[in-house]
């Protein structure tokens, strides 16, 4: 089998059984006597363990089958889950996404699993090993048993394997589905019927069946379907997705907001997808964007040439070229959750590491942005969640002091905002210590001393300085100077911005802002001397014409006075060190970062335009004013300036 | 004693090849039929041990032959034949009451496997 083939495929689809596992065991944390986590755990462990086992990849499949058979136990009721065999179910998920990581990159013998491996053979053996578990049947594992003995026959989970080249799987794994409706009710089969046509349909279903009949006879059954290579009985609880998704906000108060949110997602998650490399959509990214730079010159000739036959072809192939990036630019889109999945864990593993105790709701997980911006979001959003935790959320005895309730509360919002995307980090713990804040600032030199407060602004924008960090101690966690200041260098070589807004004793909340999609941002082009720069239209809020008389200094600065607005001035001259005109008033274009402005006097306005980002190491050559570079209708090369590093 | 089959399809090529596949396995060939009026007529006469039903045939498809028969007969045992892409065409023939079904171009084995399924 030519496993490089599939590698990608297995890569992806065991993080997608990850992410179920680590769901799950949350939720198993939780609610320790539930049946459906551990089900839910033991079908994502399994599959993970059949792709490894077929790919080669024998630690993997090693492992899985060890966290597999501790599960199997668990499921059967034989055992409690402590707090230990909690931990040890906790560092296998964590073991088992490094070997598959390691394995899919063809560095299996770096797979350090043994450690794991023993740890779960001793939880599945308590005897051998006294400290773990208990060894005798608790109540709570009678009780469980009891139940499940009470009433109906607990659903049966068939999973099926068809041989590889079975003529019509689709078709086969209907008859396999009309089997089983032989044997009983089928209360749950995946994929669904509609799906067994699809190309992707690997010839694997699983069908979940009340019925009394043994092991063997429903294998014999469902074995006459014909070209059935496998056939897998287990007897647990039936998948339920519905569930396994709410868990992120899967606590009562949590829970509260979320539920309608959460069956939504399980409707999102069941559209009909495909995979598609995401180079492949880059690529044609790309050359959507040689298309629109394209259709910037043709504009321009078609205008000069001025013959109406042409300009209504260039004005349909204009509009035409528009919904084609419109189309690509949407099947970039990706919801949220594809990343915010992975945070309630961060999240447990943080909050138990630092002892607090974090009740963490997520909002807007269908909020969608380009895939490529995802990914790069994720680390940053990672940072705020462990800074909220190590330096927002107090211990509970501290929140008790302060007549809190012991659990803080921690808020991930995504929301789209005209053309942009919000995301947001809220906690209810005891917001930032300006006086720390201040004191730290005057010793650095950066604010004068004498000063007794500082606004929000000055805040994010000291708290971001490289290296400003007042942790009292460097923790695992964070602290170690790489806090807020990595995460704001991130969001701006992003194109985005970043807020805060902290009030002592009450929390604090960190706002970023997100262009929705890289590569194509509409700007304004400014013309200073003979060079074109392009100024993103996010952040530009008017522009007007001003006369030489219209701006005043205050303290030995240029302003300008707009309306009541009394606006810093900047001259982009200045910035890309021309010298200035004389005596001439001209075009400014008022900016706008965060909530802040600021009026930029350029010689001319030549229009706007969408522009492709061509990115750049704008910053490596100290031009940190810059962060890309654009190609024009007229074919000529413009810089975009990075409007953020202006302020 | 061996099983009865009455082979149901349009064209002369297929009927043959398939009733020399299945005497070759020691089947006996009892009937052949070219529409699907014709194998529900036949199926009712000679009420046979299987029935290959082709899909697509002149006066009475496939699928509407296997409704009759198995209105006739819940028990019958029907085999479609198919060719390729005709996936909807058959689940919708196995919720008529086929049994199984084979995928052209036929390979011998392929055919009497299913054939043993559909008999049991």
């Amino acid at each position: 089998m030519d496993t490089a083939r599939y590698a990608e495929l297995f890569l992806t689809e065991s993080q997608d059984n990850l992410s179920a596992i680590n769901h799950a065991l949350l939720q198993l944390e939780r609610t320790p006597g539930a049946r459906e986590p551990v089900g839910a755990l033991f079908r994502a462990v399994h599959t993970v363990k059949g792709m490894s086992a077929t790919m080669g990849y024998t630690l993997v499949a090693e492992l899985t089958h060890e966290f597999e058979t501790l599960l199997d136990m668990l499921r059967r009721g034989d055992g409690e889950v402590s707090a230990a065999v909690m931990d040890t179910l906790f560092s296998a998920a964590d073991t088992l996404e490094r070997a598959i990581e390691l394995s899919v990159a063809g560095r299996e013998d770096e797979v350090d699993a043994a450690e794991t491996i023993a740890a779960l053979r001793a939880a599945v053996s308590p005897a051998h090993d006294g400290s773990r578990g208990s060894a005798g049947p608790s109540k709570r594992k009678k009780r469980v048993a009891a139940r499940a003995r009470v009433g109906a026959p607990p659903p049966v989970t068939v999973t099926v394997t068809q041989e590889p080249d079975t003529p019509m799987p689709g078709v086969r794994a209907y008859l396999v589905l009309e089997r089983a409706k032989a044997l009983g009710t089928v209360v749950d089969v995946q994929p669904t019927p509609e799906a067994f046509d699809a190309d992707a349909f690997d010839g694997c279903l699983t069908i979940g069946v009340d019925t009394g009949a043994s092991d063997d006879e429903i294998e014999r059954v469902i074995r006459s379907a014909g070209h059935v290579a496998k056939v897998e009985v287990t007897r647990a609880g039936v998948s339920d997705d519905a569930k396994r998704i709410a868990l992120p906000n899967g606590n009562g108060t949590a829970l509260s907001g979320s539920a309608g949110r959460a069956s939504e997602l399980v409707a999102a998650r069941q559209h009909r997808h495909i995979r598609s490399d995401l180079q492949r959509l880059d690529t044609l990214m790309n050359l959507i964007g040689e298309l629109v730079i394209t259709r910037g010159r043709l504009q321009q000739l078609a205008s000069a040439i001025n013959d109406p036959a042409l300009m209504e072809a260039v004005t349909q192939t204009s509009r035409l070229v528009a919904d084609l990036q419109d189309g690509i630019m949407t099947s970039r889109m990706v919801p949220v959750w594809q990343v915010f999945d992975r945070f309630p864990r961060v999240v447990r593993d943080a909050a138990r590491a630092l002892g607090k105790q974090v009740d963490f709701v997520v909002e807007g997980q269908e909020i969608e942005l380009d895939r490529s911006l995802l990914d790069e979001i994720g680390d940053p959003i990672v940072h705020l969640l462990r800074n909220a935790i190590d330096h927002g959320l107090e211990t509970p005895d501290e929140r008790l002091k302060a007549r809190k309730s012991p659990t803080g509360r921690l808020t991930l919002l995504a929301a789209r905002d005209r053309s942009a995307v919000v995301i947001r980090v809220t906690d209810d713990g005891q917001g930032i210590d300006r006086d720390r804040v201040l004191a730290r600032a005057q010793e650095l030199g950066l604010v004068e001393t004498g000063r007794a407060e500082l606004t929000d602004d000055e805040l994010i924008r000291l708290i971001a300085r490289p290296g400003f960090s007042t942790a009292r101690q460097v923790t695992d966690i964070s602290g170690r100077g790489v806090g807020i200041d990595a995460v704001h260098a991130r969001v701006r070589a992003l194109g985005g911005t970043v807020d805060m807004k902290s009030v002592r004793g009450e929390g604090t909340s960190v706002t970023v802002r997100l262009p929705v999609t890289l590569a194509i941002v509409r700007s304004l082009l400014a013309r200073v001397g003979d060079e074109t720069y392009a100024i993103p239209m996010t952040h530009v809020n008017e522009t007007v014409h001003v006369e030489l008389d219209t701006i005043r200094h205050v303290k030995g600065r240029e302003v300008l006075v707009l309306r009541d607005d009394v606006l810093p001035l900047l001259h982009l001259r200045d910035v890309v060190r021309l010298p200035r005109r004389d005596g001439q008033g001209g075009q400014v274009v008022v900016l706008e970062v965060a909530d802040r402005r600021a009026g930029m006097v350029v010689d001319e306005l030549t229009g706007q335009q969408e522009i492709v980002i061509k990115p750049f190491d704008a910053a490596k050559d100290g031009l940190s004013v810059f962060s890309g570079a654009t190609i024009l209708g007229d074919g000529v090369p413009a810089l975009i300036l990075d409007v953020s590093s202006l302020f | 004693m061996s099983h009865t089959v009455l082979i149901c399809d349009d064209a002369i090529f297929m009927r043959t090849m398939v009733g020399d596949i299945l005497q070759q396995a020691g089947f006996e060939i009892v009937g052949e039929a070219e529409t699907g009026v014709q194998a529900v007529e036949k199926y009712r006469q000679l009420r046979p041990d299987l029935v290959t039903m082709d899909i697509v045939m002149p006066d009475m498809g496939g699928i509407d032959a296997v409704r009759e028969i198995t209105k006739f007969d819940p028990q019958a045992k029907v085999l479609m034949c198919s060719a390729m892409g005709q996936q909807a065409l058959v689940v919708e023939a196995i919720q008529a009451g086929a049994k199984d079904f084979v995928v052209k171009p036929f390979q011998p084995s392929r055919v009497l496997e299913a054939v043993q399924r559909v008999l049991g």
